[in-house]
């Protein structure tokens, strides 16, 4: 039998058994998204040379393509989403996750030395957000958002260059993009990024750590008591191994997590979501 | 080090105004339900004993006085009556009221009042459990469930999910009171607190849980349930 899903970035998700096993196609139709997928894919095949311990990466079998469509051949992952997962988890499978995703990122740390990126890149993509965002009539209306990108040109003007480490990530590294088997977590839907940067990977985790983001997505009746309190611990281990460890996170998270909350905002259609994101941009510029 | 029993009461539902809570009625001894409820432990090893219900149950139904007087008909020295002025959010909150107002220091074993066992209750941190599969008649969906390995700590506790074959038989002990009123000012804003929210946050920041393996469990968790278990212990 053939199940067909809707992925988040609009592909097509298909599971289909052939010769017993089962397997994932993601497709895109939209000539547009063709050029993306396949750096993802390539992004995803990369990811799966490298040994992760308990964070693994579906292997891909198949990558065809023409200009106007592309699909992905690959492990289909028998797992839990993250609430089902959260939801039953000892507290010894949230120890071994934070330190899995503790070592995810040293490990991509080991292959993206510490960089001086122009403070023009995030000037230009604050710019590129700023122009997407009011382009939306019901955003280009609301003087709160108008005063947050102000607030936010400013301080991006002001940082100078910033030193990161560049080489890998995965780009967008939420909860909702990690599939949960037993203590193996499998990364799905890799992402292509502006800066490729390691960093990009712990302010996503953060995202749903610290500002609750991907359950706001999810339908179905959940603990949220619960959750809470185990995103609290997540967030506050990884923070701390981090900011004790590196000055470039200590120097550098909020302003990139407020890049990336930004990104989201030209998206957004909700309002509960749209009043969200001001709330939280307007925390976190205020905590810089 | 002191040990405190704390029996919450308190719960208030809107057909308390017009009906005894049916934890205050007597058994077939003449012991107030929620009495019986400790009666399979013991009480003796308790420095102190409180009941703590809410100020319109006791000013309805006079609820201190016959508490008191059973407490001396059953030799209970050490028990006390606690009274609310409001009710709360939450289980926890009674007892964090409880242990504010009352000063309590040390541990403490909090035992729900709608429900019977035997155990001996050591002042560590720990839950009561008692398996699914010797119980006769069961709604899963009010209970917590407990997971334990096979050393016999406690690895997780949840609400209303079937993660393992012992459920939560309704006591708890915490080995200080003063950790209990700090993670429950840490959490009580999140939402509708359960006790076993306190103990997996204490979980996840290494505290040890040992299971209380509990005997001769009997759920009164409604009216009809009790009534059920009387018809069973007649026949």
């Amino acid at each position: 039998m053939d199940i067909e899903v809707k992925g988040h970035s609009g592909c097509d998700i298909s599971v289909v058994r052939e010769q017993n096993v089962l397997y994932v196609y993601k497709s895109t139709y939209d000539p547009k998204y063709v050029a993306r997928l396949l750096k993802q894919a390539s992004k995803q095949q990369e990811a799966s040379t490298v040994e992760y311990q308990h964070i693994r990466v579906p292997k891909i079998f198949d990558v065809s393509s023409d200009e106007h469509r592309a699909t992905i051949k690959m492990q289909y992952i028998y797992s839990k989403n993250f609430v089902e997962y959260f939801e039953q988890s000892g507290f010894e499978q949230i120890d071994y996750l934070i330190h899995a995703i503790e070592y995810f990122v040293e490990k991509e740390l080991a292959q993206s030395p510490v960089q001086r990126v122009p403070q023009e890149v995030f000037i230009e993509k604050f710019e590129d957000v700023r122009h997407k965002t009011l382009c939306k009539p019901e955003m280009a209306d609301d003087a709160r958002v108008k005063e947050l990108l102000e607030r936010s040109a400013e301080l991006f003007g002001s940082l100078g260059d910033w030193e990161i480490p560049v080489g890998v990530c995965h780009g967008d590294l939420t909860f909702s993009n990690i599939l949960f088997n037993g203590n193996n977590y499998f990364l799905i839907d890799f992402l292509d990024s502006y800066v490729e940067t390691p960093l990009q990977d712990i302010v996503k985790i953060r995202q749903d750590t610290c500002y609750c983001w991907s359950p706001l997505m999810y339908q179905h009746p959940y603990d949220s008591v619960r959750l809470q309190i185990i995103f609290d611990k997540i967030d506050s281990e990884v923070d701390t191994y981090f900011a004790t460890r590196y000055e470039w996170y200590r120097r550098f998270y909020k302003p990139m997590q407020l890049m990336n909350l930004l990104r989201i905002l030209p998206y957004a259609t909700e309002r509960r979501i749209i009043e969200y994101l001001k709330t939280i941009i307007s925390q976190l510029l205020n905590e810089i | 080090m002191k040990y405190s029993l704390i029996v919450p009461v308190a719960a208030d539902k809107p057909e308390y105004n017009e009906t005894l809570p049916y934890v205050f009625g007597l058994d077939e001894e003449g012991v107030v339900i929620c009495i019986r409820a400790i009666m399979g432990m013991d009480t003796s090893c308790f420095d102190n004993i409180y009941f703590t219900i809410l100020r319109k149950h006791d000013a309805k139904y006079c609820l201190s006085e016959m508490l008191q007087m059973q407490f001396g008909r059953l030799g209970l020295s050490q028990a006390k009556v606690v009274v609310l002025d409001a009710p709360t959010s939450s289980q926890p909150e009674t007892i964090y009221q409880t242990i504010r107002k009352e000063h309590i220091e040390g541990a403490i074993f909090i035992k729900d009042s709608d429900c019977y066992f035997t155990c001996e209750p050591r002042p560590q941190n720990g839950v009561a459990i008692y398996p699914l599969e010797e119980l006769s008649m069961v709604d899963p969906r009010n209970k917590s469930y407990v997971a334990v390995d096979d050393m016999f700590y406690v690895t997780n506790i949840i609400e209303k999910r079937v993660v393992s074959r012992y459920f939560n038989a309704g006591g708890y002990c915490f080995e200080s009171s003063d950790e209990f009123c700090r993670y429950y000012e840490r959490l009580h804003n999140l939402g509708h607190l359960y006790l076993s929210h306190i103990i997996y946050a204490m979980l996840l920041d290494k505290r040890e849980f040992r299971p209380i393996r509990v005997k001769e469990y009997k759920d009164w968790g409604t009216m009809h349930l009790y009534k059920m278990d009387l018809i069973n212990l007649y026949k």
